[in-house]
């Protein structure tokens, strides 16, 4: 059985949801009620592959959100995140993704140091971050994007927001090994992580934001970020493509011009219904066939029997395991949004 | 990530006399609970009498944890603590409402109890914290008995047990709330002993046979205004 393990993207969000699952309980409440509540299983999930065979899943809403983050109610996140595992590993799920902010949280607060929650001692080889899988459906979204909105990769300049996080480092590996590009423009807050992300792949240049939206051809949003940024589309070249990964998205503003094509980044779409009803509660635009591709991660390893941390810790993606997913994601019928 | 707790400080002793207390009341409460449950369910008295004599042997770990600290624990407060729970426990008994008294003890105390425990031990001194963690080891097999036979007489039960839950969860709540500041002053957090003490009573009411539904709605039950 595979697992998700997710959350949603602010507190008006969740109330919203619980009101709509008739959690009347739930609705109402502010943050204080969100940072005592349960993980909770909402959903029993069945997905069939292109292959012909089904898999049973669950998901736990882990009552995570960043408003907790931004808050500094640090001991609250990590404590939702490690009873979320705790929840999941207890129902006997043999293969979870960390999905949205989970994965950031496990990840920066060390809590491989953590893994005895009561009286569970957590097996960390039954978690994904699922950035693998979501890594490389970034990338496909920016080849195939780039060919549909007549964009020429090899005389593109790519920025990448957010290049020293996990999912923007692998974009980026992906890209200097795979990909004929002009430039490729590293963008993060922590400029030491830059750098050395820079002498590792031995190509793009260190800037900043202001100085890389009006050169950029395409720009891939990767930044953990609580909070969306509002981005002025006079600055963005025409025709631009901007891929945003983020959950929440790190565009706070819905950019619609001429010759700028947003794209609902690391989102899989899949070749037959899938039997759920979370993704309706996320907003996706058609709930039975879009998912996270870190969620999709969690199926396809339980289609493989690979029941394994896939993707673990930070920063180490290869584009070696970015192509293993990706031989199995369309095996089993999962191909990027292009929208 | 846990502050530096200074055990022997006036400001630790005092919570402590208080906190120390309500686990030796709780502890002498469960004893004489379960000694009243074996009486009107005699068919089981030998059970019960085992989980009593359990209870009573923590109560005796939990004095040694206050004489270690050469606490005195304030006994008063902790039965002014229990006493509408007790009563409540006591009037359901004198009816003869099984499932009223099983909620109230195995259910609701027992996974009060785990939360606070699992809670505490981090926490604690080195010396509480190994009794803790072998009390806390028994309390889940407490909790794993009144789960059994509550499940095995579900149908029957159920609105008791939602009717009991009603009644009792919110003075849960509120003996809390009393002591938040003294749980706070020995490093745990009120959020914290409330989410996991909803889990645990919630995988309870799982196992007993409660949908999500009627578990979020149970446990959530009194919680706000809280």
């Amino acid at each position: 059985m595979f697992g998700l393990i997710g959350h949603l993207t602010s507190l008006d969000h969740a109330k919203a949801v619980a009101r709509r699952l008739g959690f009347d309980e739930y609705a109402d409440q502010g943050l204080e009620f969100w940072c005592s509540a349960p993980p909770q299983i909402v959903d029993e999930i069945t997905v069939k592959s292109l292959t012909g065979s089904e898999i049973k899943g669950l998901y736990v809403e882990s009552c995570f959100l960043p408003e907790m983050l931004a808050g500094n109610r640090f001991k609250t996140a990590i404590r939702k995140i490690l009873n979320a595992m705790a929840h999941a590993q207890k129902h006997g799920i043999d293969i979870t993704a960390l999905g949205g902010f989970s994965s950031i949280i496990f990840e920066n607060f060390n809590l491989a140091q953590l893994l005895q929650v009561r009286n569970i001692q957590l097996d960390i080889q039954r978690f994904t971050t699922g950035n693998t899988h979501t890594a490389y459906i970034i990338v496909r979204q920016i080849e195939e994007a780039s060919r549909k909105f007549g964009i020429d990769l090899a005389k593109a300049v790519i920025t990448v927001c957010g290049a020293s996080g996990d999912i923007g480092s692998a974009v980026c590996r992906w890209l200097t090994a795979n990909t004929d590009f002009r430039e490729l423009l590293l963008v993060a807050r922590n400029q030491e992580k830059l750098h050395n992300l820079r002498s590792q792949l031995g190509r793009g240049k260190v800037t900043d934001l202001a100085h890389a939206l009006p050169l950029s051809d395409i720009i891939v949003w990767v930044a953990s970020m609580a909070k969306g940024m509002a981005i002025n589309v006079n600055q963005l070249k025409r025709p631009c493509i901007l891929i945003d990964g983020g959950y929440p998205k790190n565009m706070e503003n819905t950019i619609s011009a001429d010759g700028i094509y947003v794209i609902n980044g690391g989102i899989v779409e899949h070749s037959l219904d899938i039997d759920w009803k979370i993704m309706d509660i996320v907003n996706m635009a058609a709930p039975a066939r879009h998912l996270f591709a870190c969620f999709a991660e969690s199926m396809l390893l339980e289609f493989e029997g690979w029941h394994t941390n896939f993707s673990w810790g930070r920063n180490q993606i290869t584009v070696d395991k970015m192509q293993q997913i990706g031989t199995v994601s369309i095996k089993h019928g999962f191909r990027p949004l292009i929208g | 990530m846990t502050p530096e707790l200074d055990y022997q400080s006036p400001s630790y002793c005092d919570a402590y006399s208080r906190i120390n207390a309500i686990v030796i009341e709780g502890e002498r409460e469960a004893h004489d609970n379960y000694l009243t449950l074996g009486e009107m369910l005699p068919e089981l008295q030998g059970d019960f009498a085992k989980l009593a004599k359990m209870e009573d042997k923590h109560k005796k770990g939990f004095i040694a944890c206050g004489k270690n600290l050469n606490v005195e624990p304030d006994m008063q407060f902790a039965q002014l603590f229990f006493a509408q729970l007790h009563g409540n426990f006591q009037k359901a008994a004198q009816a003869g409402d099984v499932v009223t008294c099983l909620l109230i003890q195995s259910l609701l105390i027992e996974c009060f109890a785990i939360a606070a425990y699992n809670i505490y031990i981090p926490v604690a001194d080195p010396f509480a914290r190994k009794i803790t963690e072998g009390v806390v080891k028994d309390e889940y097999l407490h909790l794993n008995y009144g789960e059994e036979w509550l499940k095995q007489h579900f149908t029957q039960s159920k609105s008791q047990l939602e009717q009991a839950n009603r009644q009792n969860l919110p003075l849960i709540w509120k003996m809390l709330n009393q002591v938040e500041q003294d749980a706070k002053t020995l490093g745990m957090e009120k959020e914290a002993l409330v989410e996991d003490f909803m889990i645990q009573y919630g995988e309870s009411l799982g196992k007993i046979g409660f949908n999500t539904r009627e578990i979020m709605k149970m446990s959530a039950m009194g919680l706000v205004p809280a």
